[in-house]
C-alpha cells in the first residue's frame, strides 16, 4: 500500500523547548533572516512554537502548541496556484515544487495555519557558514514559496534504500529531523496507512483533535489534548 | 592513498615539471587530493560530544564531502573534505539516548561561525581595543614558553593563573596538572549561575556534593522549586526525556507537576499547577509542607530522618511551620499548602526538587537544605538519585572567588580559556580592572568577546567538531558516564587544540612538569584515562586495551552497568534557622524584585554569537534578535508602560534599558530579563545588541557558600521611551484568520 506520511503532536509531552525549531533550521537550509528582516515579519521558522495565555496572576496559565504545515488532504494551498507549484504527492504531501513557483503568494493567503514563507531576498550565508547546507536539500532563491517537507528528503532516501534492499520500509526507520531532536517525544512521525505504525495508533488516540479542522482541510497532523493529572488519577 | 604518497609519486614521475614556477610545489598540490576517503554524496556518521553545557549529551554528527577553503601549510586553498552537517543525539548514549535540545542542535555554527579567529593573533592596539595582527604558531608559542619559563625561574611560578568555565574530564585535569607541576595555584573555574549552593546542600543532606539525576520517568508527583529543569538547568535532555514518560508514557497514570517560583519558567509553563511564592521563601514554603506531613502523620516513620535535622525544629515537627504562619510569609495560602501536604503523600511515587532563583538568595542554602528534607519526607522510590561517578573526584566547582582572586592579587600571567567574566560577571567583581593589572595574557578563544579582547595573545582552540573531545556526567544517568569522541572533521582553520597546545608548552618546559604530562598529544592522554575503565562491567566487553580505545571511540564513550547511588547519609553539623532572604535596595526605593533568568537560546550568554539562536523565537514571548524586560501588566498599567515600550531599569549598582514584555506569568512586584545580549564585542550577530541584565547585579552573595546571590537585586522601573526606541523584534506566527478557535485544549 502506498505510504501516507502524518504527524502526530502530543501537547502533554511538548515542553516548549524548541529543539524542533534549530533542527528544521540545520536540516532544510533555513536562511537566517536577521534582525531587520525578522522586525518586518520574515523570519522563517517551518515549525514554531505557539502560545496561548489564559488568566492573570496568581493563576496565569500558557499552552505551547507546535505548528507546522498540516499536510491538510484538502489543502487550500493547492488550488489557489497558478502555476501547480503547490502540489499534492500521490503520498500526501503538500509540497512545493520551487522551479514551478513564481511568487504569486496567493498559496500563503489560503494556507490558514501561517507555514508558508516568502523568499523576499536571495539566502546570505556569511562565508563560512555555507559550509553548514545540508546537500541533500535545495536552497530556495529570492521569489519563491518555501514550506516544511516533512523532511520530504529523509523520506526519499529511506523509500530508496529500502527499494534498493529489496524490503518494506519500517515503522521508526527513518523520522523528521523535528521529530528526530525532541527530547519529550511530543513530535511523532511516520506512515498512517501503517495500521501497527505509533503515529497510526496515536492518531486514533481520544486526545486527538485536528487544528482548525472545521475548515475540512483534513490535516494529516493531529494534535493529541493535554491530559490532567485529576483525570488520569481520580476519573 | 595518502596525501603524502601522492605527493612522492607526483615527484617521481615528473609530474613536477608542469608546476615549474610555483613558490612550493609541494603547497600547490595538497589543494587538490582529498584529505578523507569520502564518497560524495553518501553520509558518514561520526560520534561527538556536546559542549555547549556542562550536561555532556552524546552527538552523532553527520559528515559529508564538501569543497571548503581551508588553510594548509600557510596557504589558502579549495578542498574537499568531510563537512559536519548537522547534530543529533546520540540514542545509544544514556544521558540523551538521541535527542538533542536547541542549543546544543546549533553549536554545529560554533564550526562555521564566520567570526571564528582562524589563526594566532597578538595584541598591537590599547587592551580592549580588538586590534590585533596575525602572528605565527612558532612565534606565538616562543613567546609564551618564554613568559611561563621566566616566570618560573625568577621563583615566581605562583603568580600564573588560569580561568576556564568548569571542565569536566581530562581536560580539566590536565589544567590542573600543569598548574600543580608548574608550580601556580589551581584553576579558577568560573561561569555565571553556579551551582555551589545546591552541591553543598546535596552534600549535607544526601553525602554527595553533586547535582541530583531524577527518574522523572517512574515518577507520580513533581514539585520543584524554581528549577527551569525543561529548560536549562542541570541535565535538560535527560530531564525531558522523562517527563514526556511521565506525561504520557504510562497507559492510565499521568504524574502532576507543581512549579513554584515567582516568574514563570518555560518548565512552570507546563507545569499542572504554576504556584507563585515571594522570592527567596521557598523553604520556608518546603517547610510549611512538611509541618502537615510531620503533623498528620502522612509519612511513613523515619522518613527524611537523615537530611531533615539539618532543620532546626525538625525533630519537634516543625512548630514554626504553621501553615497560617507560611502564609503570611510566601504568600501562598494556607489552603493550598495543607492540600499539597496531602497530595504529596498521597501519591505513589514523588519527588521535591529545588534550583535556579530560590538558590539565588542570601539564604540559598536553607532553602536547599529545606527542599531536601522535604524531598527525603515525600520521595519513596528513590526518584532522586545521583549519577555514579567515573573516578572520584569531585565535580569541578565554579566560583566567584576565582575572580575575587584575580582582583585581590592580580596574577603576572593569565591563561583564559571558554570563560567571559568581562560580561558575565557582576560590576563588583571588577574583573575588567583585575585584567587591566595583569601584565601579560593568553586567551586560547575561538571568538573576540568581552575578555579575550583584553588578551595580549590569543591561540585560538578547535572547534568542539575538530578537537578530541570528552566529559564525566555529573547528572542525568543512572550510570557512570564518560563520553569520548575524537574529532568529526578536520581544522578549517590554522588553530590548534588547547589542550595539545598546553602538553606542547610543558614539554618546552621541561621538569616535573614534563614529567606529569608525559603525552604527546591529548588523545594519548585520554587513552591512558580511559583504557582502564575495560575491567570495569560497562558497555563495552573486549579483551585487549586497543580494542577498548577504539571501541570507546565508536561508542562515543563508555558507561557503566552498573545503576544508580541512591542518596547516602546526612553530613552531620548544627541545624539551621530559618534565615530571611536580604536584597540590595531598599523596598521604598526599588520596590521590584529583579531576576535576571537563564535564557533558553543563549543559556548564560555563550551562544548569543549564533544565528540560529539569536533568530530563535522565545517560547513565552516570540521576541528574537532583542532584549526584554517581563513586566505584570498591572504594573505596566500602573506606570503607563506598554507592550513593547523602552523601560530603564535601575539598581543600585546601574541601569540598562531594554522592551517592555508584558506578562502573566509574573508577580507584580517582580521584573524579570533573560541573560545573553548586551554584549559589547562578541561577533558580528551579538555585538551591539539588547542590555546585558547582569551588569546592574549587587555584589549580595549566599551566606553559607559565598556563591553569588543573583536574585537579590531589586531595582526601580520607569518608561523611557516608546517602541520605535526600544525595537522588540517578535515572530510574527499565530493563525491571525482564527483567534478563537486555535486555543489548544
Amino acid at each position: 500500500m502506498a505510504h501516507k506520511w502524518g504527524m502526530v503532536v502530543d501537547l502533554d509531552r511538548c515542553t516548549g523547548c524548541e529543539a524542533c525549531v534549530v533542527a528544521c533550521h540545520a536540516e532544510n537550509n533555513i536562511p537566517t533572516a536577521g534582525e531587520d528582516q525578522a522586525a518586518r515579519g520574515r523570519a522563517k521558522h517551518w515549525i514554531r512554537v505557539e502560545r496561548y495565555w489564559e488568566g492573570d496572576f496568581p493563576n496565569p496559565r500558557v499552552r505551547f502548541q507546535p505548528v507546522l504545515c498540516q499536510q491538510c488532504d484538502e489543502a487550500p494551498c493547492e488550488p489557489v496556484c497558478p502555476t501547480y507549484a503547490s502540489y499534492h504527492t500521490p503520498e500526501g504531501l503538500n509540497s512545493q515544487v520551487y522551479n514551478r513557483c513564481i511568487g504569486t503568494r496567493f498559496c500563503a493567503n489560503a494556507c490558514p495555519y501561517n507555514v508558508r514563507f516568502f523568499n523576499f531576498y536571495n539566502p546570505e550565508w556569511d562565508k563560512p557558514l555555507q559550509l553548514q547546507l545540508n546537500p541533500d536539500v535545495s536552497v530556495r532563491s529570492v521569489g519563491v514559496m518555501e514550506k516544511c517537507t516533512f523532511c520530504v528528503q529523509r523520506i526519499k532516501a529511506a523509500e530508496i534504500q529500502a527499494e534498493a534492499e529489496k524490503r518494506e520500509l519500517k515503522d521508526g526507520e527513518f523520522t523528521t529531523a523535528c521529530a528526530q531532536s525532541c527530547p519529550s517525544k511530543a513530535l511523532i512521525f511516520g506512515d498512517l496507512n501503517d495500521s501497527a505504525s505509533e503515529v497510526a495508533r496515536l492518531a486514533s488516540s481520544n486526545r486527538g483533535t485536528k487544528l482548525l479542522g472545521e475548515l475540512g482541510t483534513k490535516p494529516n497532523v493531529t494534535y493529541l489534548e493535554r491530559g490532567t493529572w485529576e483525570d488520569a488519577n481520580h476519573g | 592513498m595518502e596525501r603524502r604518497d601522492f605527493i612522492k609519486i607526483s615527484a617521481l614521475s615528473g609530474v613536477m615539471a608542469t608546476l615549474e614556477g610555483c613558490r612550493s610545489a609541494e603547497k600547490q598540490l595538497i589543494r587538490f587530493v582529498p584529505e578523507e576517503e569520502l564518497i560524495p554524496g553518501i553520509a558518514t556518521i561520526k560520534p561527538s560530544v556536546c559542549t555547549v553545557c556542562s550536561a555532556g549529551c552524546g552527538l552523532l554528527v553527520r559528515v559529508m564531502q564538501g569543497e571548503a577553503e581551508v588553510v594548509r601549510h600557510g596557504q589558502q586553498g579549495l578542498i574537499k573534505m568531510g563537512l559536519a552537517k548537522k547534530l543529533e543525539g546520540n540514542p545509544q548514549h544514556p544521558v540523551n539516548q538521541g535527542k538533542l535540545c536547541a542549543r546544543g542542535q546549533a553549536s554545529l555554527q560554533l564550526l562555521y561561525h564566520p567570526d571564528r579567529i582562524t589563526h594566532p593573533i597578538k595584541r598591537i592596539g590599547p587592551r580592549g581595543s580588538g586590534e590585533f595582527q596575525a602572528i605565527s604558531w612558532d612565534d606565538a608559542l616562543k613567546e609564551v614558553s618564554a613568559h611561563l619559563g621566566t616566570l618560573q625561574a625568577s621563583g615566581s611560578a605562583n603568580s600564573l593563573a588560569f580561568l576556564s568555565r568548569p571542565l569536566s574530564g581530562q581536560r580539566g585535569e590536565l589544567i590542573t596538572k600543569f598548574l600543580k607541576t608548574y608550580g601556580a595555584p589551581p584553576p579558577g573555574w568560573y561561569q555565571p549561575f553556579d551551582e555551589a549552593v545546591l552541591r553543598q546542600a546535596n552534600l549535607l543532606s544526601f553525602g554527595h556534593a553533586a547535582l541530583p539525576t531524577f527518574d522523572l520517568a517512574s515518577a507520580d508527583y513533581v514539585i520543584c522549586f524554581g528549577a527551569d529543569f525543561l529548560g536549562t538547568w542541570n541535565s535538560p535532555v535527560a530531564q525531558s526525556i522523562g517527563y514526556g514518560e511521565m506525561r504520557q508514557g504510562r497507559p492510565g497514570r499521568r504524574a502532576k507537576l507543581v512549579q513554584i517560583e515567582a516568574r514563570m519558567s518555560q518548565t512552570g509553563a507546563n507545569a499542572d499547577e504554576w504556584i507563585a511564592c515571594r522570592p527567596g521563601m521557598e523553604g520556608v514554603l518546603a517547610l510549611g509542607i512538611a509541618h502537615i506531613i510531620l503533623a498528620e502523620k502522612l509519612a511513613p516513620q523515619g522518613a527524611g530522618s537523615r537530611p531533615g535535622p539539618l532543620i532546626a525544629g525538625w525533630q519537634e515537627g516543625l512548630p514554626g511551620y504553621a501553615p497560617e504562619a507560611v502564609e503570611k510569609q510566601t504568600g501562598v495560602s494556607a489552603v493550598v499548602i495543607k492540600r499539597l501536604a496531602h497530595e504529596l503523600t498521597q501519591s505513589g511515587s514523588a519527588v521535591a526538587m529545588i534550583g535556579g532563583p530560590p538558590l539565588a538568595h542570601t539564604n540559598g542554602l536553607f532553602n536547599a537544605l529545606a527542599v531536601n528534607a522535604l524531598e527525603s519526607l515525600v520521595d519513596k522510590q528513590s526518584v532522586l538519585s545521583f549519577t555514579p561517578q567515573v573516578g572520584d573526584a569531585a565535580p569541578v566547582q565554579a566560583s566567584l572567588a576565582a575572580l575575587h582572586g584575580l582582583s585581590a592579587q592580580p596574577p603576572q600571567m593569565l591563561l583564559l580559556y571558554e570563560a567571559n567574566p568581562v560580561f558575565s560577571a557582576p560590576p563588583s567583581a571588577r574583573v575588567r580592572e583585575a585584567l587591566a593589572k595583569i601584565p601579560y595574557i593568553v586567551s586560547f578563544g575561538s571568538f573576540i568577546d568581552e575578555t579575550s579582547a583584553q588578551a595580549d595573545l590569543i591561540l585560538p582552540d578547535h572547534a568542539a567538531l575538530e578537537s578530541w573531545v570528552d566529559n564525566v556526567a555529573e547528572s542525568g544517568s543512572s550510570r557512570a558516564v564518560a563520553s569520548l569522541a575524537p574529532p568529526a572533521v578536520l581544522p578549517l582553520h590554522d588553530t590548534r587544540p588547547m589542550a595539545d597546545v598546553l602538553l606542547g608548552l610543558g614539554r618546552q618546559l621541561g621538569g616535573e612538569v614534563a614529567k606529569a604530562l608525559p603525552w604527546a598529544t591529548y588523545d594519548a592522554m585520554l587513552r591512558a584515562a580511559f583504557v582502564p575503565l575495560r575491567t570495569r562491567p560497562g558497555s563495552i566487553d573486549v579483551k585487549t586495551d586497543d580494542d577498548f580505545w577504539d571501541a570507546a571511540q565508536t561508542q562515543g564513550g563508555w558507561w557503566s552497568s552498573t545503576s544508580t547511588t541512591p542518596p547516602g547519609a546526612a553530613v552531620k553539623r548544627a541545624p539551621l534557622s530559618a534565615a530571611s532572604p536580604e536584597f540590595a535596595g531598599a523596598a521604598a526605593d526599588f520596590p521590584f524584585y529583579f531576576l535576571p533568568y537563564v535564557s533558553q537560546s543563549f543559556g548564560d550568554g555563550s551562544l548569543a554569537h549564533l544565528p540560529w539562536l539569536q533568530e530563535l523565537p522565545d517560547v513565552l514571548t516570540s521576541a528574537m534578535w532583542s532584549s526584554w524586560v517581563e513586566i505584570n501588566p498591572k504594573t505596566g498599567d500602573r506606570l503607563g508602560i506598554k507592550q513593547g515600550d523602552l523601560v530603564e531599569i535601575a539598581s543600585q549598582q546601574g541601569t540598562v534599558r531594554a522592551a517592555a514584555v508584558l506578562s502573566p506569568g509574573i508577580a507584580p512586584d517582580m521584573v524579570a530579563m533573560p541573560v545573553g545580549q548586551g554584549h559589547e564585542n562578541f561577533t558580528r550577530f551579538a555585538s551591539g545588541r539588547g542590555a546585558n541584565p547582569l551588569s546592574i547585579l549587587a555584589p549580595l552573595t549566599e551566606q553559607e557558600t559565598g556563591s553569588l546571590a543573583w536574585a537579590a537585586t531589586r531595582v526601580k522601573i520607569a518608561r523611557a521611551g516608546g517602541p520605535e526606541q526600544a525595537r522588540l523584534v517578535l515572530f510574527a506566527g499565530g493563525m491571525s484568520g482564527f483567534p478563537h478557535e486555535e486555543q489548544p485544549r
